[in-house]
């Protein structure tokens, strides 16, 4: 029976999203409803996390019919992983979407769409069936669009419009992409494609095929030279809906990336992880420098998803266990750390009043401990020890030199460092400095972002002096992605 | 026939393509929608076309057109719709609101 | 040992607290407890026979980070200084600052960096070592950034973080790569295997990064800047982190892999040169300064020039010279920060052309001062200990004769003129110091505050450091053998026997002293004479400004060039995505030998189906030249229900029915959206843009369109649906077997397509019925 529990990270949030679009105008019911459904909810996948890492992958074959012919949701380490980092992230988020949200916008069904989001994000992470991936993306696409157009600003509506057209765009190609692989192959499953694949050596217009489908992936992940959409729509929604998208949208991107390029593509790296390279070194330079590029204090942290997501791709590209651990370790840190940053510049912008540098200064005089929790998380953002950053991108860049990617290793390192410099002028410019007399501390708000911020640095802490509780199941991770039949024979049963 | 289909899907994506590079709304949705039937026509193509009956069982029948792909059509053209739809309304209301249907006009560079 | 490391971050967490009742009782005396206590532990490890000790601690084992600690010679000089300086400076603290400051943050701070610093002395471990490297730039930022109510003080505090990180980055580069190379991240076992270091491809790069980290925390020509402005920091942090310990960090690397580096000329050139550069340079830069801690500032960095220096020398001699001047540094140097902010605190100024003759007021300052700088000038007298290291300077720059390289040849004989000519400027600003803060004319009406001596406990810090430098100067075999010797060893290699002499005869290194002080008084007497050539050098130059332009460049030049791209324009953006997506890969394409177009296995070809085929291309086609909107649109239906038209004819009726119930739903929600909306208007574009899009648009149908049909051709293996032909019924229990491949084989992707639908629908609802209030005016 303990197959079952492999959809429990999609159903419960659906169930949920079914629940609280019953009542949407009884909000005080329904955020409680939410928030202790979260907090069940995040409790139940910790718990089959730590089942899946104990004894192996879960393989749910749904309505019975075997692997390959029905979908299979399949929880191995990887996947389950990161539906509970979604969660933990979605956790911290219901508890600020209380305070930040108004009443008028989470009384038009903010919880359902918030559910589905989540519901769409771990389908993504757990399904095995490329078609059926395409399906979950267009949920949580479509929740991300409701939730980004939610309010109904100007602004707002002429940014989504941007977003949802370079999305629809995106998603037509990757049907049509899977049925260019249907005909090749024969098939939807991702273990049978891997397998197949495998047996046919990646012939012919295999490899295009999966370059296309990096672009897809990479369209959603925000890489060079595919993330124009990405900034201005993530500055635009409130602050909770950017921490949920900063944190999960673009790690779907990469995760289907790591998991398509570890599974099924891996027998023509000499081309397609040569491309990775350049493709994540141009993303980091072009993400840092974008994010050094404004004075725009929510602008700031949207640009510096793109870099994030080139040190991922960084490891992929090194295609060895140690880049891939290091990759996923970096994936789940930056998950977390992603959100608490749009939520803390959220805060800042909110509380200032404006989310323009030039006009904040001397912040740290009123909300010293929103100040703390900023510079913690430059530092994490940085990969400053001693924080999870700093174990992820110590280990991928161990991976990118072992592969004799000297280079790409060395502007990681640089990009560090303009990172750094572009968060750290938040801090500098805006929490130093003389006092500003003219705001009146507005407590109760501050309070309302720092309890979920400060539950989130928790982990970010942890995952930095704590690594060793954690670290070996990614070694293990790591070594998994390099070892496709692993998967394939978990789903296939041969 | 299906080498026929196939350039046609494929027309269908360049007209598509074409239209998404336009200033006006309505041309760039009419753009995605073209894109996406080109999308359902390659879907259906790569099942291979006219190999036997419709995939409805019937007795003394062997071959069948292949169903997979018609599922998955399916699945994609309802979804496609409520894209559309959002899509629609998401386009109204945003030139509504921002007076003007023409996206060069829709930049936006303020605010950095 | 991990307890001492930790101790003064432990009682860090109580400062909070204990600093509620700061104005009972200064929060300094508690704090002074953690470095006392260090520095008495580990002062009992020093004596001839002393043994290097190890402890180790778990911490990251899986990824071999752990907390080994390795106690010789090397660390424990530096944690004696650490220790030993931290208590003198906190005790200083106690008087400097008052309790009306924020006194909890800044021994917080203080604290921190207590522990980083041991950390980075005492760690085996290359990334541990990194960790606490890069703790001690935080809390060196944080510290500078004290009073950051001040523009300079966070411009300060902004400019040591990024040269310190900048050179923390590539210095853990360089590790990761040792670490690939040994397989291992304990130093000393990195250091039994020199060869392979040695013979790596990675070899120099290593010592690059490296490098580059030893110059940018040490401060280092040309990353010196950041020290200067490093000064805005509270004076005892000065002394203490800006002075006696963190800048020397990167002393600290260097010498900790001078047995492996030392090996190579390259590390000879580097170091010495860079050294010796350093050493001019900011000696002759501090003679320029008007703030007393200006002047400290530069002194420190060209003092640590000229260690650098020394240590690439690599001979026993000046590395043990090098080690020596480590201590003798911190103490002078120590003593002269304090009583720089004495002076500071009793005048209220440090401009030392408003300073003068302060020597009848503050005759104990002035006393400590004049025993201090004269030990920092190199002054022959047996009791400044900054003579003997400086003499062994020069011993150990006429020695180098070991080298094979011309360019190692050619810089070892320039060094012993280098040495000199630095050394005379050390002398002149070491004079400029004393002489114009303490004697001269007073200019009383010209201070803020009327001065005299300072209370006795903001003295005794500076006391005891110039008693130091009194006791090392006389009995220089108190150290020599119990703690020199060893550090030397340490750092060389082998153990290394040195005699400390005060008269070593008339020997050349005598007369090169003698030079120093004789043209170094002559200079200084008639300094308003050439101190015009300023004007000339540095001139407007200034490193400062390159600094500064690479960070305006930095928002400037990244705004220009994010502007240029992220334009707003959707158009723009699609252009970029289908451009890259067509330029890579079709070259991929073509590589692969992906291209494989066969007629064979395709049905035959009906004239209906091709008729129905152009009718829908011809539609299609036609959506981009109509320009009536009702038109448009009528014509994207023809596209629809052509499609649903070929469905039947394909076999799939279930398709088609839900082809034309969309399509027609479509339709109407198309003309409902757009009836209120203006009519389409002629494209106005370009001829240019015109062909741009057209290229684009025909590229990208074609990759699609080729992709496709050789995807077609490429049948590799059976169809998986041939078990759904067959299980329809039997396991499904239906005939239609695309209907019981939605609700159940492939159950979950209806579920969700409902949910897809059941959101747009909810999306829909919101988007008309929510409208913010500026909208709907």
């Amino acid at each position: 029976m303990s197959s079952n529990l492999a959809i429990l990270p999609i159903l419960l949030p659906l169930v949920a999203a079914v629940l609280v679009a019953f009542f949407p105008k009884k909000l005080k019911a329904v955020r409680l409803v939410s928030q202790i459904w979260m907090i069940v909810q995040t409790v139940i996948i910790a718990f089959i996390t730590w089942y899946v890492l104990d004894n192996g992958t879960i393989v749910l074959e749904s309505g019975d019919w075997v692997a390959p012919y029905g979908i299979v949701i399949v929880a191995d380490s990887l996947s389950i992983i990161l539906a509970l980092t979604t969660n933990i992230v979605a956790l911290a988020c219901v508890f600020a979407a209380s305070r930040s949200i108004p009443d008028r916008q989470e009384k038009f069904y903010f919880y359902t769409f918030f559910f589905l989001l989540i519901s769409g994000v771990s389908g993504a992470f757990l399904t095995g069936d490329l078609f059926n991936l395409f399906v979950f993306f267009e949920v949580l696409l479509m929740a991300s669009y409701a939730l980004i157009t939610l309010g109904g600003d100007k602004v707002q509506l002429r940014e989504s419009l941007k977003y949802v057209l370079i999305n629809v765009f995106s998603s037509v190609l990757f049907v049509t992409t899977v049925a260019f692989l249907y005909s090749v192959v024969g098939t939807v499953n991702m273990a049978q494609i891997a397998e197949r694949v495998a047996e046919s050596e990646q012939t012919g217009v295999l490899t295009a095929i999966g370059i296309l489908l990096f672009f897809i992936f990479g369209t959603k992940a925000a890489l060079f030279p595919l993330y124009y959409w990405l900034p201005k729509p993530y500055i635009v929604p409130n602050p909770v809906i950017s921490a949920l998208f900063g944190a999960l949208l673009t790690k779907v991107g990469i995760y289907c990336i790591i998991r398509v390029f570890s599974l099924i593509f891996v027998h023509e790296t000499e081309i397609t992880h040569q491309l990775f390279v350049w493709i994540a070194a141009l993303t980091l330079l072009f993400g840092a420098i974008g994010a050094l590029s404004t004075q725009n204090i929510k602008l700031i942290i949207a640009y510096n998803v793109i870099p994030s997501i080139g040190f991922i791709l960084m490891g992929v590209s090194a295609y060895n266990s140690t880049g891939f651990s290091g990759s996923i370790y970096y994936l789940v840190n930056d998950m977390l750390l992603k959100a608490i940053l749009f939520l803390l510049v959220g805060a800042i912008a909110y509380l200032a009043g404006t989310s323009d540098l030039r006009k904040i200064r001397g912040m740290i005089h009123h909300y010293p401990f929103l100040g703390w929790m900023l510079l913690i998380a430059t530092l994490a953002l940085a990969g400053i020890p001693p924080f999870g950053g700093f174990i992820g991108k110590l280990v991928l860049l161990q991976g990118t030199f072992e592969a004799g990617e000297v280079i790409l290793a060395l502007i990681g390192l640089g990009v560090s460092l303009l990172m750094l410099l572009s968060v750290l002028r938040i801090f500098v410019r805006g929490f130093w400095g003389e006092k500003d007399s003219s705001i009146q501390a507005d407590k109760k708000t501050a309070r309302a972002f720092s309890y979920p911020i400060a539950f989130l640095l928790v982990f970010i802490i942890f995952l930095g002096i704590g690594a060793e509780w954690v670290f070996p199941d990614f070694i293990s991770i790591g070594e998994y992605l390099m070892d496709p039949s692993i998967y394939i024979d978990s789903v296939l049963k041969e | 026939m299906e080498i026929i289909m196939t350039v046609l899907a494929g027309i269908l994506f360049t007209a598509g393509v074409y239209n998404l590079l336009q200033k006006q709304l309505l041309r760039i949705i009419v753009g995605a929608t073209l894109i996406s039937h080109g999308a359902h026509l390659f879907i259906l193509t790569m099942g291979e076309l006219k190999r036997g009956a419709p995939p409805v069982l019937q007795d003394g029948i062997e071959n069948y057109s292949d169903p997979l792909p018609q599922a998955l059509i399916l699945t994609s053209i309802v979804i496609s719709f409520g894209i559309t739809s959002l899509l629609l309304v998401l386009a109204y209301r945003a030139s509504k609101e921002n007076g003007t249907d023409n996206m060069e006009k829709l930049r936006g560079n303020e605010n950095e | 040992m991990l307890f001492t490391v930790f101790l003064p971050v432990l009682l860090a967490i109580l400062i909070p607290f204990i600093s509620k009742y700061k104005e009972k009782i200064h929060t300094g005396w508690f704090v002074m407890i953690a470095p006392l206590a260090v520095f008495i532990y580990y002062v009992r490890f020093i004596g001839v026979n002393f043994e290097p000790t190890i402890g180790q601690y778990n911490w990251i084992p899986s990824l071999n980070i752990n907390f080994d600690f390795y106690l010789d010679g090397l660390s424990l000089l530096f944690v004696l200084l650490i220790s030993g300086i931290g208590t003198l400076v906190t005790l200083y603290s106690i008087f400097y600052l008052h309790t009306s400051e924020r006194l909890d943050q800044f021994y917080v701070y203080l604290l921190i960096f207590m522990t980083a610093m041991l950390g980075v002395v005492l760690s085996d471990n290359l990334f541990v070592l990194y960790s606490f490297w890069e703790l001690t730039s935080i809390s060196s930022f944080l510290l500078i950034g004290y009073w950051n109510s001040r523009e300079r003080s966070r411009y300060g505090a902004q400019k040591s973080m990024m040269i310190t990180v900048f050179g923390g980055l590539s210095m853990l580069g360089g590790f990761i790569l040792l670490y690939l190379i040994t397989g291992t991240t304990s130093i000393q076992a990195i250091l039994g295997m020199t060869d392979i270091i040695l013979q790596s491809e990675y070899f120099y790069l290593i010592l690059a990064l490296i490098l580059l980290g030893a110059f940018t925390k040490s401060a280092q020509f040309p990353f010196h800047i950041w020290l200067p402005d490093a000064m805005e920091a509270p004076t005892p942090v000065s002394a203490y982190l800006h002075s006696a310990t963190m800048v020397k960090a990167g002393i600290f690397l260097v010498a900790r892999f001078t047995p492996i580096f030392s090996a190579d000329e390259w590390f000879f050139l580097l170091v010495s040169g860079i050294g010796i550069v350093t050493l001019i340079w900011a000696s002759y830069m501090a003679v320029r300064q008007t703030d007393l801690k200006g002047i400290l500032a530069f002194s420190t960095i060209s003092q640590l020039g000229m260690i650098m220096a020394m240590l690439g020398f690599g001979t026993e001699v000046a590395i043990f010279a090098a080690v020596f001047h480590i201590l003798n540094h911190a103490t002078f140097k120590g003593s002269l920060f304090m009583i720089a902010g004495i002076v500071d605190h009793e005048t209220g100024t440090r401009d030392i052309r408003k300073l003068g003759g302060l020597v009848t007021l503050m005759p104990i300052s002035a006393t400590l001062a004049f025993f201090g700088t004269f030990s920092m000038a190199g002054f022959p007298l047996p009791f400044l200990n900054g003579f003997y290291s400086k003499e062994l300077f020069f011993e150990a720059t006429l020695e180098l004769d070991r080298f094979t390289s011309s360019a190692a040849q050619f810089l070892a004989a320039a060094i012993p003129y280098l040495a000199v000519f630095g050394s005379i400027f050390t002398f002149i600003y070491s004079m400029y110091l004393v002489f114009g803060t303490f004697t001269g004319k007073k200019n009383l009406d010209q201070l803020p505050k009327k001065p005299h001596e300072a209370p006795i406990g903001m003295l005794l810090s500076p006391i005891i450091l110039i008693l130091g430098v009194i006791l090392i100067g006389l009995v220089p075999n108190l150290v020599n053998a119990p703690l020199l010797a060893h550090v030397a060893e340490a750092v060389y290699g082998a153990p290394i026997e040195m005699d400390i002499y005060f008269w070593h005869g008339l020997v050349p290194a005598f007369y090169m002293s003698l030079i120093v002080v004789g043209v170094g008084f002559v200079l200084f007497y008639f300094k308003k004479y050439w101190v015009a050539i300023y004007q000339y050098l540095p001139g407007k130059l200034s490193l400062h400004k390159v600094y500064d332009f690479l960070m305006d460049q930095s928002e400037k030049f990244s705004a220009k060039v994010t502007k240029s791209y992220m334009s707003g324009s959707l158009r723009h953006y699609m252009l970029y995505i289908l451009g890259a997506i067509v330029l890579i890969t079709f070259p991929i394409l073509l590589m692969t030998d992906g291209i494989n177009i066969n007629f064979s296995n395709t049905s035959e070809i009906t004239t209906h189906e091709v008729i129905i085929g152009a009718v829908i291309a011809i539609a299609a086609i036609a959506t981009i030249f109509t320009h009536n909107k009702i038109a448009t649109i009528l014509t994207l239906g023809v596209v629809g229900y052509g499609l649903a038209l070929l469905f039947i004819l394909y076999r799939a009726p279930d398709l088609a029915l839900t082809q034309l119930v969309v399509e027609t739903i479509s339709m109407a929600l198309f003309l409902l959206c757009f009836y209120h909306l203006p009519n389409l208007r002629k494209r106005t574009e370009g001829v240019f843009s015109r062909s741009i899009n057209l290229v684009i648009s025909i590229g990208f149908g074609a990759l699609i369109t080729i992709i496709g049909l050789s995807a077609h051709s490429t049948k590799l293996f059976d169809k998986i649906s041939d078990y759904f032909v067959e299980t329809s019924y039997s396991l499904g229990g239906g005939t239609n077997i695309v209907n019981v491949i939605l609700v159940d084989m492939r159950g979950i992707d209806t579920l969700f397509e409902v949910v897809v639908l059941g959101l747009a629908a909810l999306g829909i609802f919101g988007l008309i019925k929510l409208r913010s209030k500026k909208g709907a005016e």
